[in-house]
């Protein structure tokens, strides 16, 4: 059985695609079997809604009178990148307000602008005699904005590490609140509906894929930060953090529902970003990797409380053991918690698939691959030369 | 029989009052304690309490009476539907499972009536949707 992406906009357009979820394909091929399945089904629909640090917005705020080259730029006093245009700004997702406890940073004045709330913009600028003004105080809102647009370097990381901590005090990391003495594990996948394990290579995603992005529509727009291929599977799926995705969309469009602002005390803050990836059943083995389950994923668990880039981990768990509220570690209970919306993660999957049945959404074929292969460097301290 | 949670509140020379045998003894309460602290502005007791409603009215009108400051604890922490996401990051923290997830539809509940107001909810939860109203 062979498809193009062409033949499924045609069904698309036709009103007669079959689109599943990729939870709802996995019961289907069992009982179909992959041959027949494959006939069937045009596209599965994945989605994921959890932290991701990496992530930030462009803004354009247009020009004052007189003009003014922004140098130094806050948004509710959240610091923003303006060494760029006079009047661009970068406004990335860690940053956190001056003088706050961690409480409001970035990610809450992409989820304000989102909402439509009104948002302080103070800037201040040396003055030139093509840009005189020095300072400007005022409130921007999605409205006034010329253009909004989420650019997250990194999302929707292939499988991630699950988080423990095995020292005596309470660890707060990026992975949550983590008790001592192996007191609870924390992962962060949406495992069998996770947008880059149902295609593990990267057959059907590249450069240009359109996808779901914070309730919006998005492309992908460029390999995420720390892509690496270079990782063991198991079940043809990466047993940890592997490929990941640069991500491009509108903040019009976005809902709060799909980007929400994330606060984790002792380490700082992060936005939920709600990634939606349709893939094309170009083929039985583009389904067939789709119908990847829980069961099959691995996790490794990693403890927090070593402090280096070279935790080796504990040992690997399955997301349906993840999943599960509990899993055993030294012949101990150990209760596991989710940082990724599972209920999220579903309903971007099946709101996605209503999209693409209702028309509004079609598929898109790669304008060009991510890498087949790609390793990922460290960095050390190092003179010069032995930089070159 | 009715079954209530109390939050007491003592000052520094009340802490060494045997206040909770007197609660037993003489209104024939269950108690159970949830979390005591003694601080420098005096203590707290975090109580579960079992026992016949008269007597119940009557021991936190004996504990008013001896300058406890009494608070009966409905619904002190809260959950903002709104603001929660369902990811579960407090399943594994709430020490007494007020907090769980429903494994069908992957939403995460709350139970007031289990909570002990312990807080440890509240900086867990990323998204910000548990707060104290004590």
């Amino acid at each position: 059985m062979k498809r193009t992406v062409a033949e499924i906009n045609q069904k698309i357009k036709d009103g007669d695609v079959v689109v599943m979820t990729a939870e709802e394909v996995i019961p289907f091929v069992q009982s179909e079997g992959l041959e027949r399945a494959a006939k069937e089904v045009d596209v599965v629909t994945t989605g994921t809604f959890g932290a991701m640090c990496s992530s930030g917005a462009f803004l354009n705020f247009g020009h004052s009178e007189p003009p003014i080259r922004m140098q130094k730029v806050t948004l509710n006093d959240v610091p923003a990148y303006s060494g760029i245009a006079a009047v661009d700004a970068y406004i990335g997702a860690t940053e956190l307000k001056e003088d706050d406890h961690a409480e409001y940073g970035g990610a809450h004045v992409i989820e304000d602008l989102i909402s439509g709330r009104p948002v302080r913009l103070k800037a201040r600028s040396s003055g030139s005699d093509c840009y005189p003004r020095k300072d400007i105080d005022t409130y921007v809102s999605l409205n006034s904005i010329n253009q909004a647009y989420l650019f997250n370097p990194r999302n929707g990381y292939q499988n991630y590490g699950a988080g423990t901590n095995s020292s005596e005090r309470t660890l707060f990391t990026y992975m949550g609140k983590l008790l001592p003495n192996y007191g609870n594990i924390t992962y962060s996948s949406a495992g069998q509906l996770s947008p880059l394990l149902n295609d593990p290579t990267l057959r059907t995603v590249g450069i240009g894929t359109r996808i779901f992005l914070g309730g919006g529509t998005g492309y992908v727009a460029w390999e995420g930060t720390q892509f690496k291929t270079n990782v063991e599977t198991q079940s043809d799926v990466p047993m940890g953090g592997a490929r990941t995705l640069a991500t491009i969309g509108d903040l019009r469009g976005m809902s709060s529902d799909f980007i929400r602002a994330l606060r984790f005390p002792g380490y700082g803050v992060s936005l939920a970003v709600g990634v939606g990836l349709p893939i094309p059943i170009l083929d039985e083995n583009v389904l067939k990797a789709t119908t990847i389950s829980d069961d099959q994923i691995f996790a490794p668990i990693i403890d927090y409380s070593v402090q280096s880039r070279n935790r080796k981990p504990i040992k690997h768990a399955s997301y349906a053991e993840l999943r599960s509220g509990k899993i055993e570690l030294f012949g101990k209970e150990i209760r596991t918690s989710s940082l990724s919306s599972y209920l999220k993660a579903k309903q971007i999957a099946e709101t996605l698939a209503q999209r693409i049945e209702n028309g509004e959404f079609t598929l898109t074929e790669p304008v060009a691959p991510l890498p087949r292969e790609r390793g990922m460097g460290t960095l050390e301290v190092r003179s010069k030369e032995e930089a070159i | 029989m009715a079954r209530k949670k109390f939050m007491l509140g003592f000052s520094p020379e009340l802490v060494n009052e045997p206040l909770v045998y007197r609660l037993v003894r003489d209104y024939d309460l269950k108690i159970n304690i949830l979390r005591a602290e003694v601080k420098e502005m005096g203590g707290r007791l975090l109580m579960e309490v079992e026992g016949k409603t008269p007597n119940i009215k009557d021991a936190v009108r004996f504990l008013n009476e001896s300058k406890v400051d009494v608070k009966e604890l409905v619904n002190y922490v809260e959950k903002n539907e709104e603001r929660c996401t369902h990811c579960g990051m407090c399943i594994s923290i709430c020490p007494v499972e007020a907090l769980t997830v429903d494994r069908i539809t992957w939403k995460v509940h709350y139970d007031a009536d289990k909570c002990i107001a312990c807080g440890m909810c509240i900086d867990a939860c990323p998204p910000g949707a548990m707060t104290f109203r004590i």
